[in-house]
């Protein structure tokens, strides 16, 4: 921030508006205010503060008196007066225009009453033009010098080591740590924990993952389909082989059997078994396929019935099917000519009549489709006669296959008992034999079907796992993403509180340095300042090579303080021209001392005025005619760019008038005021070149 | 002459971090630094969630 200039209206001691005070910037960095006691040296120190921050200093009486006395007096009871303050600045090339405005006026009581300040600001870009900003004026303040750091920047010289004196330690801290941006560091580290937290969160409604569980599921269902289907294949080899070895004992059974007549009785029988019970399969085939190809039709006659009633209806309303066409109307429209000879012409009693037509001739294309459809309707309703004839036809020739099997069946049940009965025993045998296959093998049938049940049903679980692991497998994916989310999210704040504790180490130990410097360039003692952990500022006495602490005077104490803050804008200045990722966007920055020289003998009244214009970029000084004593002259004198004198006029009339004298130009301090009020005026002093 | 910060050595574990966390860390301190004036800036821990999202795909 680079102060430009200052103005007033009717702010305390200064009545009407001011003229601006421009301010001294660059080689010629200082501007020097004299002015005596009362005449408004702390007033316009806190008019800074005021306009920037609505706050005021410590030695600032009264603060809520802020309207000039002779205003107010001026104007009847109830008219408001304005008092304001308006500062123009630079920063980061731009200027700002901030004006902080409160009205007052006088109630019947004879008290002031006072407005709510009204603060405004306006910005000009680099083409010159005025416009207001587009954030919060407060918040660009802020961000340029923070409120909390204003008594940095703002302060009494007289009271300076009040600031360090200050119980509250851990503020001075804060403050500097602001400054270096340690709070952004802070913030971020504290923030990105609870962005940590939202990121656990999330992660915990995604759920468990039973993926694990899950792959291990399908691996011990397929095994053990793996192991069925094993056992299924044994089992149909089985049945192949039994059904051989049964074949073979049949073909045995009758080539033993003396019994011709039985003999070909049961090959008769066997054959008739094998080709009924083929029958029958093929039967059933035909009947499934029957209702699968034609089934259908049996559920339309809803939509049959309903499409006759439409069709009916169309009828009786004599809209189908029509006599006439369009087509043949738009015919004799286009030639003009009617069938009987009568010309049509375009507008005649005759065209129009015929073009009536047109709404009552039908679409062709209508009408075909209509047909087209009634004949479709009939061939369904054929269709599901046809099909219930069908299927009763195949129902019959399926119940008598199967009372023929069954009867088949029976006679060779038959046989096979009088087999059971033969007198040869080998034939017997046999016969018992072939039972023991018969029976084995429907155990094996049987066994088979439970296995292929049993298949079924693994398959079918398979599928559903197979979907499940699909849908674990996501859920793993997202897992995997915010697991990662959390762990960079957690290493990010790692190092920022790295980054934290090296800055903060780093710039300690610079700035206890620079201090150290300051100090030692003012102070003739040979005391140390020494910056503690938590920036407590004490002085050391480190001459007997043990470092003691030392009981500093007011005027140490002062060194001290001017030396703390000269130090930190040097260090603060420094960081933020090199680092652009945490330090402050300012780099230039003001000081605004009053009355810096007051507990100060000359020595160090020497050396203070030697040192104060390096400290800070801008420097505004406001002395009175004490302090401006020729040793503090001398070492300024170069650095001043710009002067002015507070003259303040007395209205007691024996008052003593003070001058003070320039580079041998008398002006005047103290005057008496030409009429009844005190007030403030301000002259710049004309330095020579 | 008086002892400067070291910045590179200060700045170093986010130098020398992946470019991903180095991303999020810039990201989340020009954000703070924007609203760092505020007492307690709204929406700013969803807003670095969002970076990290934004950053880790």
């Amino acid at each position: 921030m680079k102060l430009l200039s200052l103005k007033l209206c009717n702010f305390r001691q200064f009545y009407g508006k001011t003229p601006g005070i421009y301010l001294a910037s660059n080689a010629k960095n200082t501007t020097i205010i004299h002015g005596n006691n009362g005449s408004g040296k702390t007033t316009l120190l806190n008019a800074f503060t005021w306009v920037f921050y609505e706050k005021f200093t410590a030695a600032f009486a009264s603060p809520n008196l802020l309207i000039n006395k002779r205003a107010i007096q001026e104007v009847t009871i109830g008219t408001s007066v304005e008092c304001w303050v308006e500062i123009n600045f630079e920063h980061d090339k731009k200027r700002y225009q901030v004006k902080r405005k409160c009205y007052a006026c006088l109630d019947e009581k004879g008290t002031t009453q006072y407005s709510n300040s009204q603060f405004f600001m306006l910005v000009a870009g680099e083409d010159g033009r005025w416009y207001p900003p587009l954030q919060q004026p407060e918040d660009i303040i802020n961000r340029i010098l923070p409120e909390s750091l204003h008594q940095y920047f703002f302060f009494d010289g007289e009271h300076i080591d009040h600031i360090f004196r200050h119980n509250d330690k851990n503020k001075i801290a804060e403050d500097t740590k602001e400054l270096l941006g340690v709070k952004v560091l802070d913030r971020s580290i504290d923030h990105l924990k609870k962005a940590e937290k939202i990121l656990q969160h999330e992660l915990s409604i995604i759920g468990d993952n039973n993926i694990k569980k899950s792959l291990k599921e399908k691996n011990r269902l397929e095994k053990e389909q793996a192991a069925l289907s094993e056992k299924q294949k044994f089992i149909i080899n089985e049945i192949d082989k039994k059904e051989a070895e049964k074949n073979r004992k049949s073909q045995q059974l009758l080539q033993l059997s003396s019994a011709e007549q039985l003999k070909h009785l049961k090959e008769k029988l066997d054959k008739q078994e094998k080709l009924l019970k083929k029958d029958l399969s093929e039967t059933k085939k035909q009947i499934k396929e029957l209702i699968s190809h034609h089934g259908y039709a049996i559920f339309l006659s809803d939509a049959i019935t309903k499409f006759q009633t439409i069709i009916t209806d169309l009828r009786q309303r004599g809209e189908l099917p029509s006599g006439i066409k369009q087509q043949f109307v738009q015919q004799l429209l286009n030639q003009q000519s009617c069938i009987c000879g009568q010309a049509l012409l375009e507008g005649s009693t005759h065209y129009e009549q015929v073009k009536q037509w047109m709404n009552k001739a039908g679409i062709a294309a209508v009408e075909e489709s209509a047909i087209r459809l009634e004949s479709q309707v009939h061939e369904i309703e054929q269709k599901v006669i046809d099909f219930w004839t069908n299927v009763d036809n195949k129902q019959r020739k399926l119940e008598s296959d199967r009372l023929e099997l069954s009867s088949v069946e029976r006679e060779l049940d038959e046989i096979s008992e009088k087999f059971r009965q033969y007198p040869d025993e080998d034939l017997r045998n046999l016969q018992k034999q072939l039972d023991n296959l018969n029976q084995v093998i429907q155990d094996l049938r049987l066994e088979q079907g439970g296995i292929q049940q049993e298949i079924n049903r693994l398959t079918k679980n398979l599928e559903l796992l197979e979907k499940e692991i699909v849908k674990q497998k996501l859920i793993e994916s997202k897992q995997q993403l915010a697991k990662r989310r959390i762990l960079v999210t957690q290493e990010a704040r790692n190092r920022l509180i790295e980054v934290r504790s090296r800055l903060e180490n780093q710039f300690r130990l610079s700035l206890e340095k620079r201090v150290q410097e300051i100090f030692c360039q003012i102070s003739f003692t040979p005391y140390l300042p020494r910056l503690s952990q938590n920036y407590e500022l004490n002085l050391i006495d480190n001459t007997s090579g043990i470092a003691v602490p030392v009981a500093a005077s007011t005027g140490e104490n002062q060194i001290l303080s001017l030396s703390f803050i000269g130090g930190i804008i040097d260090r603060v200045r420094e960081w933020s021209q090199k680092n652009t990722l945490m330090g402050p966007d300012s780099s230039t920055f003001p000081i605004i001392m009053d009355s810096p020289f007051g507990s100060l003998d000359e020595i160090y009244r020497r050396q203070v005025a030697q040192s104060i214009p390096k400290l800070a970029n801008q420097l505004i000084i406001l002395v009175t005619k004490t302090q401006w004593r020729g040793e503090v002259q001398e070492e300024t004198n170069n650095y001043i760019g710009k002067e002015y004198v507070l003259v303040y006029y007395s209205p007691k009339s024996d008052c003593q008038e003070d001058k003070i004298s320039i580079q041998g130009v008398d002006y005047p301090l103290v005057k008496k005021s030409p009429n009844e009020f005190e007030y403030t005026e301000i002259i710049e002093v004309c330095r020579d070149a | 002459m008086s002892e400067a910060v070291d910045v590179e050595q200060v700045q170093e574990p986010i130098t020398h971090a992946s470019p991903e966390v180095r991303e999020i860390i810039e990201r989340v301190l020009q954000l703070e630094k924007d609203k760092l004036y505020l007492r307690s800036p709204r929406n700013i821990n969803d807003d670095i969630v969002k970076i990290v999202k934004e950053v880790i795909q």
